[in-house]
């Protein structure tokens, strides 16, 4: 028994409603993390300044929000090419943090190493958690919409560049409360 | 006034009679009304949807109360708070409080240090300077009033005050672990003179019996825990010794400090206060007998 | 597979459909029989609390056992018993009030059960996996930490809250797009059930709460797994860090065991008065007014932290106002009464039985809030009075009306009235033996969570009471399951609509077909039933 197709009076675009209040919801798990980032901010600030890579990872961080714009291109107008840009430029993105994440465990830095490890870690590998997440639903997409387009409603194209726009707005305040945050005082 | 306890007491009861009549007035109604208006048959009455004034009135009214409340809250925060003098004019008493698992430690200025019993003057505030060796502990002595958190990597103080000498008992309030139930404190207050020769004797170093049971705690592991100043160097993880034959409970409140009660305890702590951070360490009775005789000396 | 198939064939509800089901009605049940399941559980625990309490120096239970038990009790019963059993009730009831076929996500609502159900399954794991976890059920740290913690527990509870979370999260998402969209023609939201309105807002503050909670459990587990050192003050870290994030989910998760409670008053109090909700705009109003406000009192909790004067006046007032909208629900509750034509059913006795002991609970609170005092009784029995005074006689006194109102609607059977009187009365009575001396105990110095206590201290009779009391409630608990089980073979068939109800889910079969209604029904009031039953008389716009 397909009960979705039984729920007549819904609007046809619960989906996105379903999707905009689990982002509202998840936007408030980012706030708690960033929180304890902020109290420690302090301590770890000397570290922050000695070891980030400001410069390169702004220019990856420009990738991911470069690829705001193609997965709404995507979304828009059902291309699976500007899906796989998206898709290249968040692998991209990821391997930026890769770069940046080996550098620093190579120079000594761990979650349980000092305080600025554990908040350092904890905040940006919980986003680089996101960005996979995203990169599979991008990855699932691709393919649903090649097997049979017609299956793949709206809704689903739409929420899942929502929930990539989310990622992408996640790392503007992480990227600007972390490595900004260096430069400024 | 009296204690630290009294302003909260005042204010307890004016609360509390408040919300008496509250809880009053809601259940009368509830009552008077079911019984009024019960009836089975079927049938219909006026079909009443609201009454604006009154919505205003019964948001209006409470907010009214609640106000008082908070008034008089603030009052009484000012007179047990930060500062607080008690209407007393003596300067305030400071004595530090490090809570461990599971025992409270008092260090006076002059070097005296005692554990799970402390000392105070009557009619002088007192102000707890308050930190922890491990996990969040909580001072509270009921009789005096207000608690205070202790918490690791801070720094609380507590202001207390009684113009009446006598015992009171307390315990830490907040969960922390195993022995958390026995982990209890005295508070002693007494007269001024009384007090500073206690504190004298207590800044002393020990003068227990030398002999066969200082050779058995010398030779025996205690020492790696305890220190008894002048007689046993060692380092304190447990409480300090030197005087605790002139406590009344031993091991935060588990046994009265007695012969009987010191020769339990060292035979088997884990028997009277299970998960205790003192191993059983086997000695002979006679080791034991002499081991309780020294100790139960260092008065 | 439907609702129906429960009462004629258990067995084949348990094998067939229940492992596929997305039905919301069964998914309903299936929610409430796990919250039964726990409360016999966290129930059973909570007795070997007592008798190990009963009186001084006992041995029944050692240090270890006891601080486990205390923690499961109280995780079991707010995240197991009390969040389950609500969102049961919601996922059943809603859809019928709102005249909707189902919820937005069946599917995705099936596996929000599960995901709770294998939370829970995690959590008591631990019982056989190296121990479960001892520090209480908000595990302040550093007593969580890998340095005082050492065994595995801490780990499950942190696995096993994340999972059951995630399971609400999802739940909530279902539910506020179900209210928000799925209601039929007519029913505005100026006409919606005010329990279907209470768990709109019960919804939203789950979106809000529970990730906060989950951010803390990651970072307590990158603490316990990776060296990390937020909540380690040895390691730099900060112990109270803890305590906001856990307490800025754990204050407004105690409005979220509240409000459907509210809502299921709400319904049955209208109903057995013969009259409409008296101020349905406010009691609404006064629902959405506790939501936004209990995100600003959660430092209630730590008035005895240190936090500074000014900050613990501020989170006082706080916590004062919300008296203000819960009472303006009490009174318009009491109004309903006035001038009604009054009918003692047993969801009716249990209402009323409802808004005196919460009031209890309510004022006992709002002492708490008051600085000076909650310096004096934080940390005491009387914490724990209160707190069963709001969830015991508060929330689980709701669940019982709502269970005789609703269960008909389930069943098509009627329970019994004689047993439900039974159940009351020994429900009454053993609450107030149980909990209510324990304001006392609290009064007279004694802490909560201590294994046992010294004599000498006048504790025990107290104590003993209260440990007498908490037997009566289980005895209570089993005369209700025995009501269950003699209507469920052979109860009093209940027809479509056996209380002259309002509001649509009384409108349709009991219980209902897949998909609930013939036709989508269409509404032009509050009270559509009572509208078709009074041509002459219908509600006002
Ligand atoms: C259902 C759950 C529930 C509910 C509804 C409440 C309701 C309230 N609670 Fe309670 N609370 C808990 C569950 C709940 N609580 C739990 C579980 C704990 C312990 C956690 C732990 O430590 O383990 C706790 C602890 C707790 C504390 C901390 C105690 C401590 O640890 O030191 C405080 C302090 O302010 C507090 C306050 C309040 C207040 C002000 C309300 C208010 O919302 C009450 C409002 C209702 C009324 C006031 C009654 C009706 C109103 C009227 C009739 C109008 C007229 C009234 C007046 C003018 C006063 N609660
Ligand atoms: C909804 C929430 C809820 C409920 C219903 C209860 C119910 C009870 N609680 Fe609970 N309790 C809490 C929430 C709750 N509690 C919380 C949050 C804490 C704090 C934990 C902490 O400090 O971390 C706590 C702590 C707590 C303590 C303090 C422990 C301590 O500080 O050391 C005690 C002590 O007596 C206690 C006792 C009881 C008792 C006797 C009941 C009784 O009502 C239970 C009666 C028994 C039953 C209801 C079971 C009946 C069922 C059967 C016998 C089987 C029959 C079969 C069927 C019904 C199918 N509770
Ligand atoms: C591994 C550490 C350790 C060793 C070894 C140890 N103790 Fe202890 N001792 C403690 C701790 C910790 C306490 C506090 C226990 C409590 O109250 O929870 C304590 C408490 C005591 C007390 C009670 C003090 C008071 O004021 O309540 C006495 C007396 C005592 N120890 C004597 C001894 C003697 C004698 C020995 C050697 C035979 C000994 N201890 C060996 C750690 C130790
Ligand atoms: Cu120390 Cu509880
Ligand atoms: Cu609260």
């Amino acid at each position: 028994m397909s009960a979705d197709a039984a729920v007549v009076p819904f609007a046809r675009d619960r989906t996105l409603v379903g999707v905009a209040l689990f982002i509202a919801s998840e936007s408030l798990f980012f706030i708690g993390v960033i929180a304890a980032y902020v109290v420690f901010r302090e301590q770890g600030l000397a570290t922050a300044r000695a070891q980030l890579d400001v410069g390169r990872t702004a220019l990856f961080s420009v990738l991911l929000f470069a690829s705001s714009g193609t997965v709404g291109l995507a979304a828009a107008r059902r291309s699976r090419a500007w899906l796989a840009l998206t898709a290249l430029l968040g692998a991209a993105f990821l391997a930026g943090q890769g770069l940046e994440y080996a550098r620093l465990l190579g120079a000594g830095l761990r979650p349980g190493s000092e305080l600025f490890g554990t908040t350092f870690f904890t905040l940006t590998g919980l986003h680089a958690i996101h960005v996979l997440v995203g990169l599979v639903l991008l990855g699932t997409l691709f393919v649903a919409s090649s097997a049979r387009p017609r299956r793949v409603g709206h809704a689903a194209w739409e929420g899942i560049a929502m929930y990539w726009h989310f990622v992408d707005a996640v790392w503007i305040v992480v990227f600007s409360v972390v490595y900004l945050g260096t430069v400024a005082g | 006034m009296a204690t630290s306890l009294e302003p909260i007491v005042v204010l307890s009861l004016i609360v509390g009679a408040l919300a008496a009549l509250v809880f009053a007035g809601v259940l009368a109604a509830l009552i008077v009304f079911t019984i009024r208006f019960r009836d089975p048959r079927p049938g219909s009455v006026p079909q009443i949807h609201g009454h604006r004034g009154l919505e205003v009135a019964w948001t209006a009214a409470p907010l009214a109360l609640l106000a008082t409340i908070f008034a008089l809250s603030l009052v009484t925060l000012g007179q047990i708070g930060q500062g607080a003098t008690f209407g007393s004019l003596e300067p305030p008493v400071h004595v530090t409080v490090v809570g461990h698992q599971w025992w409270f430690e008092f260090r006076y200025p002059g070097g005296a240090v005692t554990a799970n019993e402390a000392h105070i003057p009557a009619g002088v505030p007192i102000e707890l300077d308050l930190g922890s060796a491990d996990v969040i502990h909580d001072l509270w002595i009921p009789e005096l009033g207000a608690k205070s958190d202790i918490v690791p990597g801070q720094r609380n103080v507590l202001r207390l005050f009684t113009a009446r000498p006598g015992t009171f008992s307390g315990a830490c309030a907040e969960f922390c672990g195993l022995e958390h139930a026995w982990m209890r404190v005295l508070i002693v207050a007494e007269p001024r003179a009384d007090f500073e020769r206690w504190l004298r004797s207590q800044a002393a170093p020990a003068s227990g019996q030398a002999g066969r049971g200082l050779e058995v705690v010398r030779s025996a592991v205690c020492s790696s825990c305890h220190v008894v100043r002048g007689q046993l160097a060692g380092t304190s993880i447990g409480p300090d010794l030197t005087h605790v034959g002139s406590r009344a409970t031993l091991a935060g409140g588990v046994l009265a400090n007695t012969d009987e009660g010191m020769r339990a305890w060292i035979a088997d702590p884990q028997r009277y206060k299970p998960g205790a951070l003192m191993p059983r360490v086997p000695l002979s009775a006679a080791d034991l007998d002499a081991v309780v005789a020294y100790l139960r000396s260092l008065r | 597979m439907t609702a129906a198939a429960l009462v004629r064939r258990p067995g084949a509800f348990a094998t067939a459909g229940v492992l596929r089901t997305v039905d919301h009605k069964d998914i309903g049940i299936l929610y409430v029989l796990l919250g039964v399941a726990f409360l016999a559980i966290g129930g059973v625990e909570a007795l070997l609390l007592r008798i190990q309490l009963a009186s001084s120096g006992l041995r029944v239970l050692d240090p270890s056992t006891y601080d486990q038990l205390f923690t499961m009790h109280g995780i079991t019963m707010i995240f197991l018993v009390a969040v389950p059993l609500l969102v049961g009730f919601a996922n059943y009831v809603v859809p019928l009030q709102i005249g909707a076929p189902d919820v937005a996500f069946p599917r995705l609502n099936a596996l929000s059960f599960w995901l709770t159900l294998f939370g829970g399954v995690l959590l008591y794991l631990s019982f056989v996996a190296g121990g479960a976890p001892d520090a209480g059920w908000f595990a302040y740290a550093p007593l969580t930490e890998p340095s005082h913690a050492v065994g595995s527990g801490m780990d499950w509870y942190v696995f096993g809250l994340a999972v059951s979370g995630a399971g609400t999260i999802t739940g909530a998402i279902n539910l506020a797009v179900t209210i928000l969209l799925g209601r039929c023609p007519g029913m505005v939201m100026g006409r919606v059930p005010m329990f279907t309105w209470m768990v709109l807002i019960t919804s939203f503050l789950i979106l809000a709460a529970y990730p906060v909670l989950t951010s803390a459990l990651v970072m307590l587990l990158v603490d316990r797994q990776l060296g990390g050192r937020f909540f380690d003050p040895a390691g730099g870290g900060n112990a109270v860090l803890w305590q906001h994030l856990f307490w800025s989910f754990g204050h407004p998760e105690v409005y979220i065991v509240v409000l459907p409670a509210f809502g299921m008053i709400s319904e049955i109090v209208p109903v057995f008065s013969g009259k409409p909700l008296f101020g349905y705009r406010f009691v609404a109003g006064s629902g959405i007014a506790i939501g936004f406000l209990s995100f600003s009192v959660w430092a209630h909790h730590m008035f005895a932290v240190g936090l500074g004067d000014s900050e613990n006046a501020f989170f006082s007032a706080a916590s004062m106002l919300i008296a203000i909208p819960t009472g303006v629900k009490v009174f318009n509750w009491v109004a309903t009464l006035w001038r009604g034509r009054i009918r003692l059913a047993m969801p009716m006795v249990f209402a009323l039985g409802f808004i005196a002991t919460f009031v209890i609970g309510g004022l006992t609170g709002v002492s708490l809030a008051v600085v000076p005092i909650d310096l004096y009784a934080t940390d005491s029995y009387y914490v724990v009075g209160h707190l069963h005074y709001v969830l015991f006689g508060g929330t689980l006194m709701a669940v019982f009306a709502g269970l005789y109102y609703w269960f008909p609607k389930v069943t098509g059977r009627l329970l019994g009235h004689r047993l439900g009187l039974t159940h009351f009365w020994l429900t009454l009575a053993g609450l107030t033996l149980a909990f209510l001396p324990m304001h006392w105990l609290g009064l007279q110095g004694m802490p909560r969570r201590v294994w046992t206590y010294p004599p000498g201290l006048g504790w025990e009779w107290s104590n003993l009471v209260s440990t007498v009391g908490a037997f009566l409630i289980a005895a209570g608990a089993i005369v209700l399951a025995l009501n269950v089980w003699r209507s469920v073979r052979g109860g009093e068939p209940a027809g479509d609509d056996p209380w002259d109800a309002y509001t649509l889910e009384w409108s349709t079969s009991s219980p209902p077909p897949a998909y609930n209604f013939e036709s989508i029904p269409r509404v032009r009031g509050k009270r559509p039933l009572w509208d078709r039953a009074h041509p002459d008389r219908m509600d006002p716009e």
